[in-house]
């Protein structure tokens, strides 16, 4: 146990260098102008950590009022990881007015019902409330990511390979806490030290593929396309739509005709 | 509690397969700035052949092979007709998905999408791919007769008119738009 502590030191030190980089590359690149919520989530992560620090130097490690920032300043960090990925949403699709209205309220319902979802088959006792919205949020996040990129593959929008890039890091560090929170959850206790270092380590993870996602300059915005006119979408599609449906009506009584003959 | 961890493990899981489905072999996007090019590719491409396909599926055929030729050559005709129409049935879904295409270009680049429309597509999607793939096994195992697939085709044929003329306005605007571009890049270069 003694060396998972010794061990999480360093790479939680490892984090804090690697939080600066970011804030440094997010900086220096201009990034900030693109990506102002990752930004913010970027700067508000490395002060969390500040704050981290010291109330572990001054109340020790295991002590209540530790126990209490640490939780209670999570809260702040996971909006702001929110946010951050309701960016990469914007960026995405944002583009395109009108599916970006359909799929935006689309990813909110996602997440308001994983959140509910979450939340009411976990635990009930209030021991747990911290940890289960955490673990909510996680996965509300994770599947809003995971919408996303379905939407952006069915509509066959490109996808700047930063932005993804980013979106991975949310994605698996998301998916990876919210295993964490399940486990811990299961075998609080024993497993509290091994918890804190697998997560830092995934947390270790993303930092990683963040920076590598913004060692260049990312362009503020990208150009819209020119929209068609709205009268296009509601002749065409209403049209391709009876298309569509006969032509599956058609292998629809193929394939019963076939089934009497046989 | 055991059901709660493979629960999460379970949509965890379930998250990362559908999001390397979603990443993996990305198509070329069909909304680059200026991208209704694409549409100029994915004009139904078996309708050229279509007075082929009729013959060999021709049902009169087979009534002018039955007890001229043995056996054996009936077999080995049907068995290549049976070829023809699953390559028929494949070049149909060919065309249903550049249908589905188009539809989606055109609500990725319109102003205002129904929902209503939205998901019966993708409902219409899902169903055609179902039954799709039935008729495909059906026709494979020998127990589907190839001619009723001929009607198909008029269903696709018949849209191909307001393709082309939709094709052309978003070729249009297409032009007009990196017209602009190039005029704005050209006015930008002078600045500098």
């Amino acid at each position: 146990m003694a060396e998972i502590v010794s061990f999480e030191r360093v790479l939680w030190g490892l984090t804090v260098f690697l939080k600066a980089g970011l804030l440094v590359l997010l900086l220096y690149r201009r990034n900030y102008r693109a990506f102002p919520y990752f930004f913010a989530y970027a700067l508000i992560s490395i002060l969390h950590s500040a704050v981290l620090f010291e109330s572990y130097r001054l109340w020790g490690f295991n002590s209540p009022t530790s126990r209490s920032i640490a939780w209670g300043s999570q809260g702040l960090v996971i909006l702001v990881r929110a946010l951050a990925v309701a960016e990469i949403c914007r960026r995405v699709l944002a583009r395109y007015r009108g599916i970006w209205a359909l799929t935006g309220r689309v990813l909110l319902v996602t997440a308001g019902f994983v959140l509910l979802y979450s939340w009411a088959i976990a635990r009930g006792s209030w021991q747990f409330a911290i940890l289960n919205s955490d673990r909510a949020v996680e996965l509300a996040i994770a599947a809003v990511i995971v919408m996303l990129f379905t939407f952006a593959h069915y509509y066959e929008v490109g996808v700047e390979p930063a932005v993804r890039t980013l979106a991975v890091g949310f994605l698996l560090y998301s998916c990876f806490f919210v295993l964490n929170d399940t486990i811990l959850e299961s075998r609080l206790h024993r497993y509290t030290a091994l918890w804190n270092l697998l997560g830092t380590l995934s947390f270790l993870a993303s930092l990683v593929i963040w920076n590598w996602a913004l060692r260049e300059k990312q362009p503020e915005a990208t150009l819209a396309p020119e929209m068609l006119s709205d009268a296009v979408y509601r002749q065409m599609t209403p049209e391709i739509n009876s298309r569509l449906r006969a032509l599956n009506d058609q292998l629809n009584h193929f394939w019963h005709a076939e089934g009497k003959r046989s | 509690m055991s059901f709660f961890l493979y629960l999460f493990f379970g949509l965890v899981g379930l998250l990362l397969l559908l999001f390397a489905w979603s990443v993996r072999n990305p198509r070329r996007p069909v909304t680059s700035p200026f991208g209704a090019d694409v549409l100029e590719e994915d004009e139904p491409g078996h309708l050229a052949y279509l007075p082929q396909i009729q013959q060999a599926l021709a049902k009169t055929d087979y009534e002018f092979l039955a007890g001229r030729v043995p056996i054996r050559v009936q077999r080995r005709v049907r068995h290549e007709r049976r070829s023809v129409a699953l390559a028929y049935l494949s070049a149909l879904r060919g065309d249903f998905q550049s249908l589905l295409r188009m539809a989606r270009v055109i609500a990725v680049l319109s102003p205002e999408v129904a929902a209503v429309q939205e998901f019966e597509r993708l409902r219409l999607s899902i169903k055609f791919a179902w039954q799709y793939e039935m008729l495909r096994m059906k026709l494979l195992a020998g127990f589907a007769a190839a001619p009723q697939l001929m009607s198909l085709s008029d269903l696709v044929s018949g849209l191909s008119a307001r393709m082309e003329s939709a094709m052309q306005e978003l070729g249009e605007r297409a032009a007009l738009a990196k017209e602009l571009s190039s005029s704005l890049g050209r006015r930008g270069m002078g600045a500098a």
